[in-house]
């Protein structure tokens, strides 16, 4: 994002909604941090400027248009068309049937809640995926940024963008879904520079319940983490009737 | 996009206070489920939600229902169970051929699954936040915070509301409703973040201080 200093009174109001805080006052002038700015628009979005000094570069060259891609959820992403850094995932698996009894999806989230990530993050979270043998989500945007499909690397010109958040989708089967969640937390925990949310795609029993939260709940005692109360259910509404 | 998954502050011994629902046209019958999009988008809207897709953006209702047949996704808040399962109940009768999916607290969703005579077909759980956890705020900066799945919503933005609500300048609802602004699909539970902001108001504390000592030192008193 760019402000205009022609146009900017230096109210400040635009400061606070940077959700990076890379809009800052240096030299008594509101400058735009460019290396923290993830470009998200929400400064230029939200109204806060009421001289619409705030704006963006149109089109952003490559490769910051990904900061964009990842961290604007206006900005479609050409890959998946989906508005948005992810994919349907479990909220439309009544109707494709990805995630079985027999396969588990992940999700790890890099940067999420609100801290941000470099790429070089993701790049190592998607090459630990790879050697733990997850197999990754077709229609997910990070897909498109990778260079070697078998070990996971990242296109090196990405690796120094910034983004709100990236999430790393794969999935594994069943049996093995806890010790890759377990390697994932040892690696996480000893290599990442940022925070990452990591979360399970698991399909019901037919009868609604889901075994493996008791499971995800006995690891967490094991390991001091407690499962989230409360998740995403899709309610199997797609399917024929 | 895991939108709604990673919300804190939602607990059991709280049950019934938030249902985020989402209808979505999986992209292979997209095209094909245009009426019933927008059957479901005018059923929701029906419900009176806290919140919906579009409302931060300024988009009204009349505006949105025929956006749902081009975007394929309908989100919305809601405040109570009640609501949530006459609106589901409502749905399954329609038989969209669209996902329905529900967030909020796991009892409450089979709640309203069992009242309606559905049973969970696929969840979404989280295991926890890892890493560098010291760079996080604090927990009812996070109750707000986490609420949009994109994480637009600022903690600086937090932050500066509570500063503003302390001194009268306004009230938790209007910081509330600045706060969903930056969020664009519209699940920001604007009743739940006005009552954390209260809360964060009346703490005698100072609001949460930013990690980043660039923003803190930008904005101290005098300096423009």
């Amino acid at each position: 994002m760019r402000i205009d200093p022609e146009r900017c009174r230096r109210c400040l109001e635009c400061l606070p909604v940077c959700p990076v805080g890379a809009i800052r006052l240096q030299d008594k002038q509101v400058f735009i941090d460019q290396d923290a700015c993830v470009e998200c628009g929400v400064c230029a979005r939200v109204g806060v400027c009421a001289e619409e000094a705030l704006w963006r570069e149109d089109p952003l060259p490559y490769p910051r248009i990904i900061r964009a891609a990842f961290s604007d959820p206006l900005h479609r992403h050409e890959s998946t068309e989906v508005l948005g850094r992810g994919t349907e995932e479990m909220k439309t698996n009544d109707a494709k049937n990805e995630f079985t009894a027999d396969v588990i999806g992940f999700s790890v989230e890099i940067g999420r809640p609100g801290v941000g990530a470099c790429l070089s993050e993701l790049d190592k979270v998607t090459r630990k995926v790879m050697e733990l043998g997850g197999t990754f989500a077709d229609y997910n945007p990070v897909r498109a940024l990778m260079a070697d499909g078998d070990t996971g690397a990242l296109k090196p010109e990405v690796l120094s963008e910034r983004v709100l958040s990236a999430i790393a989708e794969f999935t594994t089967p069943g049996e093995r879904a806890l010790d890759t969640l377990a390697a994932l937390l040892d690696f996480i925990e000893a290599e990442l520079e940022t925070v990452a949310t990591v979360s399970l795609i698991v399909r019901n029993q037919p009868d609604g319940t889901m075994p493996v939260f008791h499971d995800l709940a006995e690891l967490g005692k094991r390991r001091g983490f407690s499962p989230y109360p409360n998740g995403k259910i899709n309610l199997g509404l797609a399917r024929p009737s | 996009m895991t939108h709604t998954l990673n919300r804190t502050g939602l607990s059991p011994e709280r049950p019934g206070q938030e249902i985020v629902i989402l209808i979505m046209a999986h992209h292979k019958i997209k095209a094909d489920k245009g009426p019933q999009m927008v059957r479901a988008a005018e059923t929701v809207l029906k419900y009176g939600p806290d919140n919906f897709i579009g409302l931060p953006l300024g988009l009204t209702p009349e505006q949105l229902i025929p956006l749902a047949a081009h975007t394929g996704i309908v989100t919305a808040v809601f405040r109570d169970l009640d609501t949530a399962a006459a609106l589901v109940a409502e749905l399954k009768a329609q038989e969209n051929g669209v996902s329905v999916v529900l967030s909020g607290l796991f009892d409450d969703v089979r709640d309203v699954c069992r009242r309606v005579g559905l049973t969970e077909h696929t969840t979404h759980v989280t295991a926890g936040v890892f890493g560098r956890t010291e760079l996080l705020p604090e927990g009812l900066t996070l109750d707000i915070t986490t609420q949009c799945g994109h994480a637009l919503v600022s903690r600086h933005y937090v932050a500066d509301l509570v500063k503003k609500i302390r001194k009268g300048k306004l009230t938790p609802r209007e910081g509330a409703e600045l706060l969903a602004k930056p969020c664009v699909c519209g699940v920001v539970n604007k009743t739940r973040t006005a009552e954390i902001l209260d809360r964060l108001a009346r703490k005698g504390a100072e609001p949460p201080l930013d990690p980043t000592p660039a923003f803190r030192d930008a904005t101290r008193k005098g300096d423009a």
